[in-house]
């Protein structure tokens, strides 16, 4: 049997306290607090430069914090970072897939490393074809696909093994609307279906109000302002996340 | 971890594989551009030899009746070189007339010359060799003119002494003039350093390429992020790299071995000497030597080249900074093409020796040195090499430089600020 406690810090699948990270003399996070809770899509939002890719970094165990701690499902980023990698999938910004693999095979080669079962790999590779929509362009090399068959290709393969945590950086960007509706559906679908937990960051606001159950923005290294999209609007007397943004990051 | 690598390894090959500018660089090269060399040499060796057979020239014999210089005709005739007579006495004319005709060479007998060489006094005769572009064939053709003209004199008076030239290679007396093995040993001491440079050139920029494109695909990012060792990660990216590299030094060696074969049997047949005998062909040990050192030199670059372009941002940032990697294989190239190293000035021995890739050049001439001893320290030489340079790579994987590092030229500030982004 579970004590409090530890029933508190299993329901937690973020636990961020007191982040800094420094490169050089440039502060890219500077005493980054915050918590997800698990089951929930939690976003990240703030100015560019306001450190949300070093944030998503640090928990994906690319970056070692300078200081401060950041624990995933209970694991530390830094002496637990292989556990970590287990049960998590990291969407970067941005990204692409190798130009001279076939969709299919770049599924399939990413699935072997988190499944052994051949007939499990084959399902997820599967899966990952349906929620990509690519189906049979997936025998085509990645070379050949837009940039947003790519993102397409790139989200399915990040939700496809059913992380325990999904990292996704600007997870539609690059998408036309119809698509950017799909990802957002199968987005929604995992976290309420599979159990998947979800931080995701953005600059589209409209797609943060849609998803998240909470909202962090960030700037500057730090958090200014905490709580769901309705908590948020209200506290700031606005009608929309923009105006949000706009006013506690102090452009309006 | 077995499983990570290997899944690694088989995407590595595949893209590799795939990437049309290997196929350009590393199959395409050896096999058509070495068998084209070798056929070039070849076909030149064989036009020049049949062209030997049909040396024509022009005669302006202002030695009307005079007994010599129709001797000397007669001579050249048995000779099978076609004497074309002409009747000018107008130099310009005669020139214009032997560029014309083809002919290798326009030679002026001049007035009194059988009446000089018959009264013991020197006489003189014009050669004059119509140059058309200077290649081996009218050089070969005009070398057989003088030999005969030479030939021909000693006939009238002979010489005190003839000088017989032969060799020795490796303690043993080879009855070829040196000329002929000094044509043989350049034409392919030239050659080997520019190829192996070539290859390694050519694998290191693939390399650089994977391994930035990586970066600027952040594959690498998500694959760092992956339940899989870092070091596996590394070593599967070489293991790759070095399984195509290898089938690229086969693919080499076939298209050398053609090569060195053209040579061969591009020799005129007359010598009658086997060039495997005399040890100026490469035997199999020579060979192995030469793949091993090869193959080491190979796995070196590469590992300086995944060194380095891991602080590359991009693939062109990756070309510039491996860039001047290529001085390392140039520089010993041209020593190597035109000297034998060990006749440097010391510390430029040194220099040289320190560099990885000067070793497979160096086991390329041992067919002719017969220096085993030396082509195998070479390789051990790399080798240790090799497992350093892999140590930092390996250091360089673990640590989130990889991620980080990004080395720029200028604007140092800007990249500390892009990277806090």
């Amino acid at each position: 049997m579970l004590t409090p406690s530890r029933s508190i810090a299993l329901s937690l699948t973020i636990e961020a306290a007191d982040v800094v990270k420094i490169f050089g003399d440039v502060h890219a996070l500077d005493g980054l607090s915050f918590v997800v809770k698990s089951g929930e899509i939690f976003g990240l939002i703030g100015p560019n430069g306001a450190g949300k890719t070093t944030a998503l970094r640090i928990i994906s165990t690319l970056l070692k914090p300078t200081s401060g701690s950041v624990k995933v499902l209970g694991r530390d980023v830094v002496s637990q970072a292989a556990e970590i990698r287990r049960l998590i999938s990291y969407l970067p910004e941005e990204a692409g897939a190798y130009k001279n693999l076939s969709g299919h095979e770049y599924l399939k080669f990413m699935a072997k490393f988190t499944i052994e079962d051949k007939k499990i790999v084959r399902e997820t590779v599967e899966v990952a074809s349906k929620i990509s929509g690519l189906e049979k362009r997936l025998k085509d090399k990645v070379k050949t696909y837009s940039k947003g068959m790519k993102r397409r290709l790139l989200v399915a393969r990040a939700l496809m093994t059913k992380p325990r945590l999904a990292l996704l950086d600007e997870p539609t960007s690059g998408l036309d609307v119809l698509h950017s509706v799909h990802v957002r559906g199968i987005i929604k679908q995992y976290v309420e279906q599979e159990g998947v937990t979800v931080l995701l960051s953005s600059h589209n606001m409209l797609e943060v109000e849609y998803l998240c159950s909470k909202v962090a923005l960030i700037n500057k290294g730090k958090i200014v302002a905490e709580g769901s999209p309705t908590e948020l609007k209200k506290k700031a007397k606005a009608s929309n996340l923009e105006e949000v943004f706009s006013k506690v990051v102090g452009f309006a | 971890m077995l499983r990570d690598l290997f899944n690694i390894i088989v995407k590595e090959v595949k893209e590799l594989v795939r990437n049309p500018t290997l196929l350009l660089g590393m199959i395409i090269v050896p096999l058509v551009v070495f068998p084209l060399m070798g056929f070039a040499v070849q076909t030149s060796m064989e036009a020049t030899e049949e062209s030997m057979k049909n040396i024509s020239i022009i005669i302006m014999d202002h030695d009307a009746n005079g007994s010599i210089s129709q001797i000397f005709k007669d001579f050249l005739e048995n000779r099978s070189i076609t004497v074309d007579e002409i009747k000018t006495a107008n130099l310009d004319e005669a020139a214009v007339y032997a560029q014309e005709s083809n002919a290798t060479a326009l030679i002026i007998i001049p007035q009194g010359f059988s009446y000089n060489i018959t009264h013991d006094m020197t006489a003189e005769m014009n050669v004059y060799t119509v140059f058309r572009g200077g290649g081996i064939t009218e050089s070969a053709s005009s070398s057989v003119i003088y030999a005969f003209i030479e030939s021909f004199k000693r006939r009238l008076a002979p010489n005190p002494f003839i000088a017989h030239q032969e060799s020795i290679i490796k303690g043993k007396n080879i009855p070829i003039s040196p000329d002929v093995l000094f044509g043989l040993v350049m034409s392919q001491s030239i050659g080997m350093p520019i190829g192996i440079m070539m290859l390694l050139m050519f694998a290191m920029q693939l390399a650089a390429t994977s391994v930035a494109s990586e970066k600027e695909e952040k594959t690498l990012e998500t694959l760092l992020t992956l339940p899989i060792n870092r070091f596996t990660i590394l070593a599967g990216k070489l293991t790759g790299s070095i399984l195509v590299a290898v089938v690229g030094a086969i693919v080499y060696m076939l298209g050398f071995n053609y090569y060195m074969n053209s040579f061969t049997s591009a020799l005129p047949t007359e010598i009658g000497v086997d060039l495997a005998t005399i040890g100026l062909a490469p035997t199999p040990i020579s060979y192995l030597l030469l793949g091993a050192s090869l193959f080491v030199s190979l796995i070196s670059g590469l590992a300086l080249t995944v060194s380095i372009s891991i602080f590359a941002e991009d693939v062109k940032g990756a070309q510039a900074l491996v860039g001047p990697l290529s001085m390392l294989l140039i520089f010993p190239m041209i020593f190597m093409m035109f000297t034998d190293i060990y006749a440097l000035p010391f510390p430029l021995m040194i220099v040289l020796l320190a560099i990885p890739f000067t070793h497979p050049m160096i086991a390329s001439k041992v067919a002719f040195t017969g220096d085993y001893l030396t082509a195998v320290i070479g390789i051990i030489y790399v080798s240790i090499f090799t497992v350093a340079v892999l140590y930092v790579a390996a250091k360089l994987f673990g640590t989130e430089k990889i991620l980080t590092a990004k080395l720029r030229f200028k604007g140092l500030r800007r990249r500390k600020r892009k990277t806090a982004e």
